[in-house]
């Protein structure tokens, strides 16, 4: 202190006072802001609180350290010590009890004189107060006080030789003797009891730390090293005690003695404080010079062992409470992660607490978790209809439990295994319509309109009439082979080489997707056929009467250019709502070739617009257009786009943006599984949505749905499929047991053409195919093992295999073999399975591995059914 | 026991009365500026005859030469002997009188010549650096002896023990005895905070610098009491030793001193100026008083050298001296 440094001591049992003491001590006490500014002396710490001043004592002048008595009766009591050497104790405040008033004044003064560097009270024998001192050349530095000792008639035997300090020798309050002298010849600058040991005691002595038992304090233990300030306690941990010199602190584990267990990042500056949290474990606090952050190292995640060999990890962080240079700080004894701070200059205090850390999980199932200080928090997302999207996480998991992407036959439907809302997985399931097409143009089909289109020749050019009116137009149309299977991609037209658009224009009646009906046949030039299918519309129950005005407008066509048709019509267009009567009226007003207003109106379905493209632009125009489209379709990450793209680089890269947008892997996955072209699925980022959509699948525990999509993958990407990792060999021949590959014996087709049922074929599955002798028994029934279903690897039964019903799969999964890697004890699947539903241990007697429980998925349930 | 052979590098150097006010500037610098300077070790000693300055080189680079400046030639190391606390002593001495048996009178057989300086903490016996594989070679028996390097103490491993007795190479001679002088003035050794030695400037100034130009009262009182004041300030202690005539000069309640407040009397030893070369002079007085268990300090200077003892024993240290003295007439 002397005046410039300033420190801040915590009442050990009024979680509201406070000691500052610098050249005086200051009692202060502190309370919320609301009651303390009434009165007129208060001091704002934070937003909040505010302390007041209650007593000062400058009764003690050159004060080197202070120690606040630890029990709760006499409660203010504080033992000084002194510059000189001397230890005094003092009180503050009013209530003094009568074993208060015998204490106080107390001096315990040692032989020579020397400054007293620090004290420390026994936590447990509360009468025993440490000081450490300066070294002196004959003298002790540690001195142990007994506070109660009566001044006995040696005090006043020594008194007689006191001459030099003429100062106050009054007689009774001054005590010479202490209980306990230790670590003579030597300095001690830092002190703390140890908390596992009330006898112990650590002392931070010249460039050693050194643990003095008060039991033989002839003996020590001890340990060199440079680290010997502010000795202190971890109050968590009470092997656990950090010291430290100039600007490195040393984490010590008393049990480890030898070194420091972890040294922290040296700080430029040199230390002055160090103090561990006492409401949170593993929390450290460093303060330097001249500084005014507060550095924190949390300890948290040290194995509370501290490994020898494992550096454990520290995460550092720094607070700053305020502005000025922090004088010091004291955590609150009681209040999380609360500290008050005294400035370097001027006593400004503050409070403040040390805002915890958060740490945050995800879980797969889309609920997240946070911890905050002594805090757990629970987020789940809830499940209120349509006010949010959900999360993709939740839809994906639904997706896959109505088995989103398994209707490989039907591959429309996977649209309503979705869930049915999103337009842009509807058009996408609907392009992979079934296409039976003559062999050389099947690879076109997953190349994209737009390769086809590139493709195209041969394009023939007529100018029809409306149909319906013998006006002709002035509309070219354009036909080529590839531009009628764009067509057909497009749904449009259906099979068959002759382009009719009926058949759609009825499907699309059913649907009540009038607009869209009557646009389709516009553009067919049928405005007959259009007009009707909006009279039709109207007339519906809920049909939009709206729609009979825009047939009336619509008959009134007239291709005279200057009409006033034409000019309200480009006007008004542009104020119906629905896109699909928009671009009705944009094609009959607009210049032949310059269909802008129809193929950049966006809210228009891609397939439409691009169908639209294919009849009514040039060679020229048409691939400008779809290239145009498809860039903006990629960006955007618009499944509608893999009409364009097809499952082609391109489509990949389209993919590509539609995860970054989305996150569906699994719409990715299955996609992308099913464009074949062998140089798709290889892209690493195709495997990577595979793999995280299978990986995903694993943490939902739906096992049984990973195992068919991966069923799915082998299918439709043979490479995919992973070879045969586990072998099962018998004991006799060496030989594996299986049936499978070229090792099959001679004997082994035959079995298989004597068929399955035959009871010598039974027996035979429970002994080896090569040498025909018995597999191992299993440990519960005795019976020897064997699976049937090795019998028939896969010769293309399919209809058997798929009609096989659930309980017929699990009587085979029960047969199968298991044995555990640990014991290699084992026996059919199922009777494992009954067996550690009770037990923990293997069931062969005498043995005692406990199987199970080093099984750690062997305890979950898949979460999926089937 | 263990020795430690500390990490300064000092060298000895006397100023001349006349020639101190050349010196003010560094002086002051190494006494009250400690955040200036690198210097870890300094002693500044006065004697009636000059002043005598012990330092570390970073301390020494602050000295310019001059011809009131005279320097020994060699560099001394300090060694200190640390009791580790475990062997608690019965003899209640203090100061050289502890080590007077196992350092001083091994290495004075070896003609070892010490350097002494006895602080408030603790008591320095410099060697020659040139001397340390003797001096390594003859306390490795009593001693666990430890080298601090940049404040990390390394343990010493006897290296070059070869003829290390015959380093020095001289036969044991019969030591001069020299005369001693026992003046009346009584000293106290005592210590300071440095943070309070701010406040006490002014007065070590005077006492320092302005001491002997209006002490020239009475010739008689010159015969009995000699000027003597000794500061040192050393790894950030300090020790003062001064009369009790200057020490009135000192606010009370700043200076540190053992509460007994115990008072010392002064041997000084030597006629003539002793020289850096000769050894066993501190063997010769500190083994009497080791047999008699008397506590001392002990401080060397550039001419002689100085005991101080205990205020009541001085007359049998007296005594055991005279007697001492014919001994050696008579054999």
């Amino acid at each position: 202190m002397s005046g410039s440094k300033p420190d801040i001591l915590w009442s050990p049992h009024h979680p509201d006072r406070y000691v500052i003491c610098d050249s005086e001590l200051g009692l202060y006490r502190i309370g919320p802001i609301g009651s303390a500014e009434a009165k007129p002396g208060s001091l704002p710490l934070s937003e909040e609180t505010a302390a007041t001043l209650l007593a000062i004592n400058s009764d003690t002048p050159y004060m080197k350290c202070v120690a606040w008595y630890p029990k709760q009766e006499p409660e203010c009591l504080l033992a000084v010590g002194q510059a000189n050497g001397r230890v005094v104790l003092t009180s503050l405040g009013q209530s003094h009890t009568s074993t208060c008033k015998e204490l106080v004044g107390k001096e315990f003064v040692p032989k020579h004189a020397r400054q007293c560097n620090t004290l420390a009270w026994n936590p447990v024998d509360s009468n025993l107060l440490a000081a450490g001192l300066d070294k002196h050349r004959a003298d002790f530095s540690v001195l142990i006080w007994d506070i109660s000792s009566k001044l006995a008639a040696e005090s006043s035997a020594a008194a007689e030789k006191i001459r030099l300090p003429p100062t106050d020798v009054d007689s009774g309050s001054t005590v010479t003797k202490p209980l306990y002298e230790i670590g003579q010849n030597d300095a001690c600058l830092s002190l703390c009891w140890l908390l596992r040991d009330p006898k112990l005691l650590l002392a931070g002595m010249h460039r050693n730390l050194a643990i003095f038992d008060l039991r033989n304090t002839s003996q020590k233990t001890f340990v060199n090293t440079k680290a010997i300030q502010g000795v202190t306690v971890d109050p968590h941990f009470h092997d656990r005690v950090a010291s430290f010199f100039e600007g490195q602190v040393a984490i010590w584990d008393l049990r480890k003695f030898e070194k420091p267990v972890l040294t922290l990042t040296e700080q430029p500056k040199p230390l002055t404080k160090v103090a561990w949290c006492p409401t949170r474990t593993g929390l450290l606090a460093t303060l330097t010079r001249d500084s005014n952050i507060i550095r924190l190292y949390d300890m948290q995640h040290t194995p509370t062992p501290i490994g020898d060999e494992t550096e454990p990890t520290i995460i550092e962080r720094s607070v700053k409470p305020c502005e000025s240079q922090i004088g010091s700080f004291a955590w609150h004894p009681s209040s999380q992660n609360r500290m008050v701070v005294v400035s370097a200059a001027n006593r400004v205090m503050t409070d403040f607490t040390v805002f915890e850390r958060i740490s945050l999980a995800w879980s797969s199932t889309t609920s997240l978790m946070w911890a905050c200080g002594r805090h757990l928090y629970d987020c789940v997302e809830e499940a209120v209809e349509g006010a949010v999207e959900k999360d993709i996480a939740t839809k994906m998991r639904e997706r896959a439990q109505s088995r989103y992407g398994h209707d490989t036959l039907q591959v429309w439907r996977n649209h309503l295994l979705a869930g049915g809302s999103d337009p842009q997985l509807k058009s996408l399931c609907a392009e992979d319509l079934e296409l039976k097409l003559p062999g050389n143009k099947q690879s076109l089909v997953y190349s994209g309109i737009k390769n086809i289109v590139k493709s195209s020749s041969g394009t023939t050019e007529s100018r029809r009439c409306w149909i319906g009116s013998d006006r002709q137009t002035d509309v070219p149309r354009y036909h080529s082979e590839e531009r009628s299977l764009a067509l057909r991609l497009c749904g449009w037209v259906s099979r068959g080489s002759d382009i009719d658009v009926e058949t759609f224009l009825r499907s699309l009646e059913q649907e009540q997707e009038w607009e869209r009906a009557a646009a389709i046949a516009l553009f067919n030039l049928d405005i007959r056929r259009a007009i009707q299918i909006l009279n039709k519309g109207a007339m519906t129950d809920r049909g939009d009467l709206n729609l009979n005005v825009v047939a009336m407008a619509l008959s009134g066509y007239t291709d005279e250019k200057s009409s006033l048709w034409r000019e309200m019509c480009s006007s008004l267009r542009l104020q119906l709502k629905n896109p699909y009567l928009c671009i009705m009226f944009a094609f009959l007003t607009s210049e032949p070739g310059a269909y802008d207003g129809v193929l950049y109106e966006s809210s228009v379905a891609v397939r439409d617009r691009v169908a639209f493209a294919c009849m009514f632009l040039s060679d020229a125009q048409l691939p400008r257009y779809i290239e145009k489209l498809t860039g903006e379709m990629k960006d955007a990450g618009n499944l509608e786009g893999i009409l364009l793209t097809g499952l082609t680089k391109d489509g990949v890269d389209l993919m590509e943006s539609y995860v970054d947008i989305t996150g569906d892997v699994q719409t990715a996955s299955f996609c992308m599984l099913k464009g074949s072209p062998g140089e798709v699925l290889k892209d690493p980022r195709v495997q990577c949505w595979i793999e995280n959509y299978r990986n995903l699948l694993d943490a939902w525990r739906f096992w049984h749905k990973r195992a068919e999509f991966d069923i799915l993958r082998g299918k439709l990407d043979p490479s995919s499929k992973p070879l045969a990792q586990v072998f099962v060999s018998c004991n006799f021949c060496g030989k594996s047991i299986s049936y499978s590959g070229s090792a099959l014996p001679h004997q082994g087709r035959g079995f298989s053409q004597y068929g399955v049922s035959g009871s010598p074929t039974k027996s035979k599955v429970t002994s080896c195919p090569g040498c025909r002798k018995p597999l191992p028994r299993c440990a519960l029934c005795l019976m020897n093992m064997g699976t049937p279903v090795s019998n028939c690897p896969g010769t293309g039964k399919s209809e058997e295999k798929a009609d096989l019903t659930r309980e017929n799969k699990l009587a085979k999964f029960n047969n199968w073999f298991t044995w555990c890697h640990n014991c290699r004890h084992g026996g059919h699947a199922g009777h494992m399975l009954s067996w550690f539903r009770d037990h923990t241990e293997c069931p062969v007697s005498a043995c005692t591995c406990k199987c199970m429980q080093l099984d750690t998925t062997g305890n979950l349930v898949p979460s999926d059914s089937s | 026991m263990d020795l430690h052979i500390l990490d300064h590098r000092l060298r000895v150097t006397s100023i001349s009365k006349s020639g101190l006010e050349r010196f003010t500037h560094p002086l002051i610098k190494l006494i009250f500026l400690r955040n200036r300077t690198r210097c870890k070790f300094f002693s500044l000693t006065e004697t009636p005859e000059n002043f005598t300055l012990v330092l570390d080189e970073e301390g020494f680079k602050e000295l310019q030469p001059s011809e009131h400046l005279q320097v020994e030639s060699s560099t001394w190391l300090p060694l200190n002997v640390v009791s580790n606390g475990n062997v608690s002593s019965s003899s209640q001495a203090v100061g050289v009188t502890k080590i007077a048996k196992s350092v001083i009178a091994p290495l004075a057989q070896q003609h070892v010549s010490v350097f002494m300086l006895s602080t408030y903490q603790t008591d320095f016996i410099l060697v020659r650096e040139k001397d340390l594989s003797v001096v390594v070679s003859t306390l490795k028996e009593e001693f666990s002896i430890y080298q601090e390097v940049k404040g990390e103490s390394v343990p010493v491993r006897c290296q070059d023990v070869t003829n290390g007795l015959q380093k020095n190479g001289k036969e044991a001679i019969q030591p001069t005895v020299h005369p001693v002088l026992i003046p009346q003035n009584q000293f106290c050794v005592m210590s300071l905070d440095p943070d309070t030695l701010p406040s006490i400037a002014t007065t070590l100034i005077d006492v320092l610098f302005y001491s002997s130009s209006p002490k020239e009262e009475s010739p008689e009182q010159e015969l009995d009491c000699i000027k003597f004041f000794s500061f040192s300030l050393i790894d950030g202690y300090i020790s003062l030793v001064m009369d009790s005539e200057a020490q009135r000069q000192f606010p009370s309640d700043l200076l540190f001193t053992s509460s007994s407040g115990e008072l010392w009397r002064m041997v000084r030893i030597g006629g003539q100026p002793l020289g850096f070369d000769e050894c066993g002079i501190v063997a010769q007085i500190s083994q009497p008083l080791a047999d008699s268990d008397i506590s001392a300090y002990y401080i060397s200077t550039f001419s002689f050298d100085h005991a101080l003892v205990p205020e009541e024993d001085i007359v049998s240290v007296t005594g055991m001296l005279q007697h001492h003295r014919k001994e050696p007439a008579a054999s």
